[in-house]
This record gives C-alpha cells, sequence and structure tokens, in this order.
C-alpha cells in the first residue's frame, strides 16, 4: 500500500494536506515555509486538488481567512515563517479560543532584526501561551505524518483546537528525506471528514464571539484550560491508530534511542535531532553512556512522561535553539519546562541548558561532543558547570 | 471548478411601504438612543434577508449590539478582530464556494456582508478590505461612518470631519481647530483600483430606501461591493439624540455628504440639492464643531465647494492651503 | 475537572443562540425617560417611525391596520416623533409626576 518517495519536508507537508482533504488554503510568501504554498498551488491548478487557495495579503491575514473560513465548516490550512508568526499574532488567541482547528505549518525562521533565514525555533516558541497544539518534525516522514495527526488530535470533539505543525526551515523544510506516502483510502479511513458544532450557516443562526464581561471572561479560560487537560488522552489515541493504519511507531510524546542503559541525554525537538543521533553512535563506540529523549509535542508539554523519562538519567542537556532573553535560567525556554517538570520528581538529573543552531547555524558533531564532555563532566563533579552554554562561544574549561 | 454563482436577484423598493417588515436585527442592544449605525445596520439586515452572514469587526456595532454574550442578530454572525473584517469575510466566502462545490452545503451563496466602522473600513482595516476588493470575493463590504472611533470613547479616524473636536484633536491655543487633517474618500479609495469590483455606492440613513436598494444592489452584483453609509452618532457628534435623521438629511443639503452610485463605471447621483445650504447649517446642530471660526468654515466650505464642482466627475480633493493666522 | 456554578456558565467558545423575535438578555426600556404617544386618530401610516427606529421598536399591526409601540425595549430617543409626518406622536414623562406622587403609565 502506498509507496516510498523522496521529498523536502514542505513537499511532505503539502501531500499531507491534500491527502488531508483540505477545503481552504491561505498563502503569503516567506521563506523558508513558501515552498509548500508553491506545491499546493500546482495540485489546485492541475485538478489534483480541490481547495479554495486564497492569496491572502500578508499574514495576518492568512490566519484571519482561515478562522473565517474554519467557523463557515471548512477544512483550513495555512503557513509563514520568522517575523510572518510574529505578525499574524494578534489572531492566534482568537482563534484558539474560538476552538477553531485551523492548521498552521511553520518552517521556522530565526526572527528579524535584521533578515536572517536560518532556522530557530524562536518564531513558533513565542506563540506557545495562546492556547495551540505544538510540536515538531525530525524529519520529512515525520512531518507528513504530524500534518494529518494533527488534524485529527485538533479537530476532535474533545479538543477543538488549532496546531502549530513545524519543522526546522531549511533542515527539514529543503533536504531531502525518504518519505513512505500511503494510499488516500487509508487517510480517509483515519481522518474523518470535519464537523465543527456550530457552523456559520443561515440555516441555523448563531453568533459567533459576543462581547463578554471579566467574569465571563475566566469561563472562557477555563473552557480551554479544561481542554488542554484533556489534550493528552485524545493524542495517545490517535498515535495509536496512527501506527496502526500506516504501519509507523510513533510514540505520542517522547521518543528515546539509545536510553536503556544512558546516564547521560540530549533532550532536543527537531531536525538536530538527526545529527545527535549520530554523534551519540559515535560516542557510544567511545564508551560514553547517552542517549537521546526527542520531544514531539511542546504544547500540551507532557509534563509526565517527561519527568518519568528523564528522571532515570543522571545528567539531561537540553539542546535549545530558541531565545527567551532574561529567562529564568537566561537561555532557552525548554529549559525552564524540563525544570519545572522535574520538579516534584522522586529523582532529578542535573540539567544543563545548549544553545545551539543559533541563527540557523548547523550543530556540528564536535559540537555535540563538546556538549557530551560538559555532561560527562557534570556527572564526575556532581554539578553542572553553568544552566546555559552557548555553543561554540564559551571559554574553555 | 464552477464558482457558485449568486443566482439571487433581490428586488429594488420604490416607496417606504415596499419595504419588508420582517427584521433580521432585532430590538435589545446596548446601543445609545438615536444611533445611526444600529438604524443602518437594521436597515442594511432587513435588506439582505434571512440567507446572510454578518461579520463583525470590533467597534460600536460589534461591543454595543453584543453586550453582554447575547446579539441582536438573527442571522449568523461573527466577531471579527478590527484589523481584519475584510479576511474573515474572505474565509467564509472561500469557505461557502467550496463546501458548495463538494455537496456539503446546499443552497444559494449565502450574503456574506463585513459591517465595519470607519476606522475598521479604511484605517485599520483598509488592508484586509482591500485585498477583499482585489481578490473579488462575492461579498458586500459596507463602512458604516460615524466619523470617528466611538467605541473606545469618540477618537479621531481617517474619516474624521475637519475641524472636529475628539478626544484625540481637542482644540486649543496650538490647535484652534481641534483636527487639522481633512478625511479620506472611502468609496474612491475603492473605485480607483480594484478591477473586480463593478458597484460602489454611497448612502445614508437619512433615505431609507435608497439605502435598502443600494444593499441589494451590492448583493445581486457579483463580485466583491462597496457601501460608505453616513450614519450620524449623537454622542461622537454631540447633537439632541432625536435629531439624528435630521442631520443625516442636513450633511447631503450641504454638500457635507454626497449620495451617488458607481456601477460598472457610471456615476449615478441620488437626492441631489436643488440648492446647497452653506455647510455652517449643519455645522452649527453639533457640538463637536461649536470651537471653530470663521475661518475654519470657510476652510470647510471650500472643500466642499470643490468636491461639487464637478457633479459626475469626482476629483481629487486638494488640501486647501493653510491660511497663515492673524 | 473545574466546579463552574451554574448560573456562570458561559456557551462553549462564546456560540450563543441567535435571539428570535428580540434579544430578552438586553432590556432596554428603562433606559427612557420620556416615551413617545401615539394619537391613532392622527396617524396616517407613513411607516417613518417603523422605517426610522434604531430599535424596531414601531411595527405595524396589519390586521388592526395600526403602528404597535414595543414598550420593553423603546430607549426613548424621539426619533420617531421627530420624524412624524402628522401631529400623531407626541412625548411623554416616562415618570408621571402629578401632586408629589411616582405613577407609572402602565406597569412594567
Amino acid at each position: 500500500m502506498g509507496k516510498e518517495v523522496t521529498l523536502s519536508g514542505t513537499a511532505a507537508a503539502s501531500q499531507a494536506v491534500k491527502m488531508a482533504r483540505v477545503d481552504v488554503i491561505c498563502s503569503f510568501p516567506i521563506r523558508p515555509y513558501t515552498a509548500v504554498m508553491m506545491e499546493l498551488s500546482k495540485m489546485v491548478a492541475n485538478g489534483e486538488l480541490d481547495a479554495e487557495f486564497v492569496h491572502g495579503e500578508g499574514e495576518h491575514a492568512q490566519l484571519s481567512v482561515c478562522y473565517g473560513a474554519s467557523a463557515a465548516g471548512a477544512r483550513t490550512f495555512t503557513g509563514s515563517s520568522g517575523v510572518g508568526v510574529t505578525y499574524a499574532f494578534e489572531t492566534y488567541s482568537p482563534i484558539s479560543g474560538a476552538r477553531l482547528p485551523v492548521q498552521m505549518m511553520i518552517a521556522d525562521r530565526t526572527l528579524d532584526p535584521p533578515g536572517d533565514f536560518g532556522s530557530e525555533h524562536t518564531d513558533a516558541m513565542s506563540c506557545r501561551d495562546q492556547g495551540w497544539l505544538m510540536g515538531w518534525a525530525e524529519t520529512p516522514q515525520e512531518a507528513f505524518d504530524n500534518h494529518l495527526i494533527n488534524y485529527r488530535v485538533g479537530e476532535d470533539p474533545r479538543v477543538m483546537l488549532p496546531q502549530f505543525v513545524c519543522q526546522d526551515g531549511y533542515f527539514v523544510s529543503h533536504l531531502p528525506g525518504k518519505v513512505k506516502l500511503p494510499d488516500q483510502a487509508q487517510v480517509d479511513d483515519f481522518l474523518p471528514p470535519y464537523k465543527p458544532p456550530h457552523p456559520l450557516d443561515p440555516k441555523k443562526p448563531v453568533s459567533h464571539g459576543p462581547q463578554i464581561r471579566p467574569d465571563q471572561g475566566v469561563i472562557m479560560d477555563l473552557q480551554r484550560a479544561q481542554a488542554f487537560l484533556d489534550v493528552p488522552k485524545v493524542i495517545r489515541e490517535v498515535i495509536d491508530d496512527y501506527n496502526r493504519i500506516f504501519g509507523r511507531n510513533y510514540s505520542p510524546f517522547v521518543e528515546e534511542y539509545q536510553t536503556d542503559d544512558a546516564e547521560v541525554v540530549f533532550f532536543i525537538q527537531g531536525a538536530h535531532a538527526l545529527t545527535a543521533r549520530n554523534a551519540i553512535r559515535h560516542l557510544r563506540a567511545k564508551g560514553l553512556k547517552i542517549g537521546l529523549v526527542k520531544l514531539r509535542f511542546v504544547r500540551p508539554f507532557p509534563t509526565e512522561e517527561v519527568a518519568a523519562v528523564l528522571s532515570k538519567f543522571k545528567a539531561v542537556g537540553v539542546v535549545e535553539t530558541s531565545t527567551s532573553y532574561g529567562g529564568a535560567m537566561r537561555g532557552g525556554n525548554l529549559l525552564h519546562e524540563v525544570r519545572a517538570a522535574l520538579y516534584d520528581a522522586p529523582s532529578r538529573p542535573l540539567t544543563t541548558s545548549f544553545m545551539a543552531g543559533m541563527g540557523g547555524e548547523v550543530i556540528r558533531l564536535e559540537e555535540f561532543y563538546w556538549m557530551a564532555e560538559m555532561l560527562a563532566a557534570a556527572v564526575k563533579s556532581g554539578k553542572v558547570g553553568k544552566y546555559v552554554y552557548w555553543v561554540g562561544f564559551e571559554a574553555a574549561a | 471548478m464552477a464558482v457558485a454563482v449568486k443566482t439571487q436577484n433581490l428586488p429594488g423598493m420604490k416607496k417606504i411601504r415596499d419595504i419588508p417588515k420582517e427584521e433580521y436585527y432585532l430590538p435589545g442592544h446596548r446601543t445609545c438612543a438615536g444611533c445611526g449605525p444600529a438604524l443602518q445596520y437594521k436597515l442594511v439586515a432587513k435588506a439582505a434577508g434571512p440567507n446572510t452572514i454578518f461579520i463583525g469587526p470590533t467597534g460600536c456595532m460589534y461591543v454595543a449590539n453584543s453586550s453582554y454574550l447575547c446579539t441582536p442578530y438573527a442571522v449568523p454572525w461573527i466577531h471579527a478582530q478590527i484589523t481584519n473584517g475584510g479576511a474573515v469575510a474572505s474565509g467564509i466566502e472561500a469557505a461557502y464556494q467550496v463546501l458548495i462545490r463538494k455537496g456539503k452545503w446546499e443552497g444559494e451563496l449565502p450574503n456574506v456582508i463585513v459591517m465595519a466602522g470607519d476606522g475598521g473600513s479604511v484605517d485599520i482595516g483598509l488592508q484586509a478590505m482591500s485585498a477583499m476588493m482585489y481578490r473579488g470575493h462575492d461579498a458586500l463590504f459596507i463602512c458604516y461612518d460615524n466619523e470617528s472611533y466611538a467605541n473606545t470613547g469618540i477618537q479621531t479616524s481617517p474619516t474624521t470631519p475637519y475641524g472636529s473636536n475628539t478626544t484625540f484633536t481637542p482644540p486649543g491655543p496650538a490647535v484652534p481647530e481641534g483636527k487639522k487633517l481633512f478625511p479620506k474618500d472611502p468609496p474612491q479609495l475603492v473605485i480607483g483600483g480594484h478591477p473586480a469590483v463593478k458597484y460602489v455606492a454611497t448612502a445614508s440613513v437619512a433615505y431609507p430606501v435608497d439605502l435598502m436598494n443600494k444593499v441589494r444592489k451590492g448583493l445581486n452584483v457579483q463580485g466583491p461591493t462597496f457601501l460608505h453609509i453616513h450614519a450620524p452618532c449623537p454622542k461622537g457628534w454631540k447633537f439632541d439624540e432625536s435629531k439624528t435623521i435630521d442631520l443625516a438629511k442636513l450633511a447631503i443639503h450641504t454638500g457635507m455628504w454626497i449620495l451617488y452610485e458607481w456601477d460598472n463605471g457610471q456615476y449615478k447621483y441620488q437626492h441631489k440639492p436643488r440648492e446647497y445650504k452653506p455647510v455652517g447649517e449643519y455645522l452649527k446642530l453639533q457640538q463637536r464643531f461649536a470651537h471653530l471660526t470663521e475661518e475654519h468654515i470657510a476652510r470647510i466650505q471650500a472643500f466642499v465647494d470643490a468636491k461639487l464642482k464637478a457633479p459626475g466627475i469626482p476629483v481629487a480633493v486638494p488640501v486647501p492651503p493653510p491660511q497663515a493666522v492673524a | 475537572m473545574f466546579v463552574i456554578p451554574k448560573e456562570r456558565e458561559v456557551p462553549f467558545a462564546g456560540v450563543t443562540p441567535a435571539p428570535v423575535g428580540a434579544q430578552r438578555m438586553m432590556i432596554t426600556g428603562n433606559w427612557r425617560t420620556y416615551r413617545p404617544v401615539i394619537n391613532h386618530e392622527e396617524c396616517n401610516l407613513c411607516m417613518n417611525c417603523v422605517i426610522f427606529c434604531p430599535d424596531a421598536c414601531w411595527q405595524l399591526n396589519e390586521a388592526e391596520d395600526e403602528v404597535v409601540w414595543n414598550y420593553e425595549f423603546c430607549k426613548g430617543c424621539l426619533v420617531c416623533m421627530n420624524e412624524c409626518t402628522t401631529n400623531a406622536l407626541t412625548k411623554a414623562h416616562e415618570l408621571d409626576f402629578e401632586g408629589g406622587v411616582v405613577r407609572l403609565e402602565k406597569l412594567f
């Protein structure tokens, strides 16, 4: 069933969106996500995909068009990168609070200033408080799968939440990888049509979003707070289903690699996990007991799973490719979430953050070896040297 | 892939007795007594009928109408940001195109109507409005013009007349006229450069039959259409709330508001006064102009005169050069 | 699960049903200080009051062939009185102070 092809992350995403039978797409060009829209427009033009391809006048408009279309009962898709993601910021909470399962692909990109086409997670991570699901893909295959999984989770009546489906700009969006494409029948089996509870329909008039008082506002907040408590269960169900129908082997929230007897691990989301795996194989050959824990969803953050997995190890190096200037640990934001998850764990590893791949640079194998050295030294001395290392820019120990 | 084409032909009305009695903008909304925008909303909803979806960008016709957790609309309605009325409407229209085409929804393409204030049309909402006009969506964009950002407490907007007292343009020794800038001309913004637009009109609550006919025409015409509706605001303009219609009529009789249609390139004027009254007659009824001197009023008169000089051919009106203060 | 008292419930995603007839959650009749009073004898059924009321508080009763006033929602703006083409509409104080006694014309 299906076929195996070689696709970039953006091409893989476009295949998933097509097979998801999307209804309304809203485009606007910005590097590096644009390619997904170019692929989709070709599919619409040659009749492969029956969807409205709307040329948005900007990223804020892309999201606004999808808000209206989703409220009217259409399955929607849009995307952006970098400052495009932050330009649309006003729309994220309205879409989430209105419980419209809009799907947005983010091929991440360093935020201005000034123009930098390289990948960083900061653009999407800046939106993590807005009430959307969010997670990164490591490969084009995972990107393809994540788009379908997110439609199904987001549109589930117990969830009804929009989704940021993220992939590293260039490293996933533009580098080719093997993708097993399923049959359309398998996708139709997995993903039922989108059925919102109260669409904008003259046959059944409703009002979406009247003005509220503050005492009503808190109840609106609680609705979403409850939804995010309910999401993990749905994700587990959906991943089970996905694995069964498509023959994959995803674990819903965290993926472990060579962790059975590991003493230290890299904790990472996204493309650089690929390099990390290579580094781990090399380091293992040299005798270091090191593994990888990869995060698949950062929202909802899988607190229990992360605590359970990471408390097995002596030290965790959180490899971050995003900034949170002035944050508690003065680094990225993943370390904050990890430490919060581990706070009550009966056994807490040493944790430190490695700022790497910033600005869109590759994380070199040598840099992973250096990080591993830091982790090993921490285990030996019983404490981390620093909580945040900007890899490649630290003074020699 | 066929695009859903509207086959409806909402009939025109000749007299008040032709007006349908069904209300789709019901009693029970928190708008001010005598509110011009509320009145035009009622008339628009009446003209459009039940197969309609309204988009409500933030503004008086959102906040006042829907406080709290209740609305007066008998037809589907959705809140939009003040920035994106045109974009949200575009999304709804696109959704209906594809839902009808895919057989997921059956019926006549609904009327999609954006009900945006002047700010939500030509200031913060300008980009989205223009893009909707450019992309050719089959939808009607209505700018209800109460000449200010009224909901936030009467601040100046690009359609606020020169010389208005607003809370961002208070008159004082340094700025005697209050507002120094002359207003944008919304219909002209649309007519000038959007090839997909075939019908643009201005209307006023002063002439409800004319207003409703223009709404129906805008809905019958395929593609994007734009209506600029004058809706006097007793609170913002500071006049007795029972005089809303008087003010609207006087605006037309002084030339401060011109009723016209631009229909596939042809201009046609409605309710043109035989003789124009001096603008002072209109200005003196509103406290927002109470601080103006003869000189200021003369500048307003010059602005209006220039606009009226070429009936049938709207001209780009140059702002009168500042005169030296004596 | 959170405990939300029934009287504080907010519909899912803030989606409310469309009203029928009138929006009874926003009664505005208690705003007015003056009310319009109609003399049906003088009324020529020009329909100005019906058309110009921003709150749709005048409606034509076709069976009785007269216009009917909505006391529950009328805000007392008196646009109708201003636009009346005959002398059919006059105004009366909402609270009728006579002899120091507050007398309501009609029980609310």
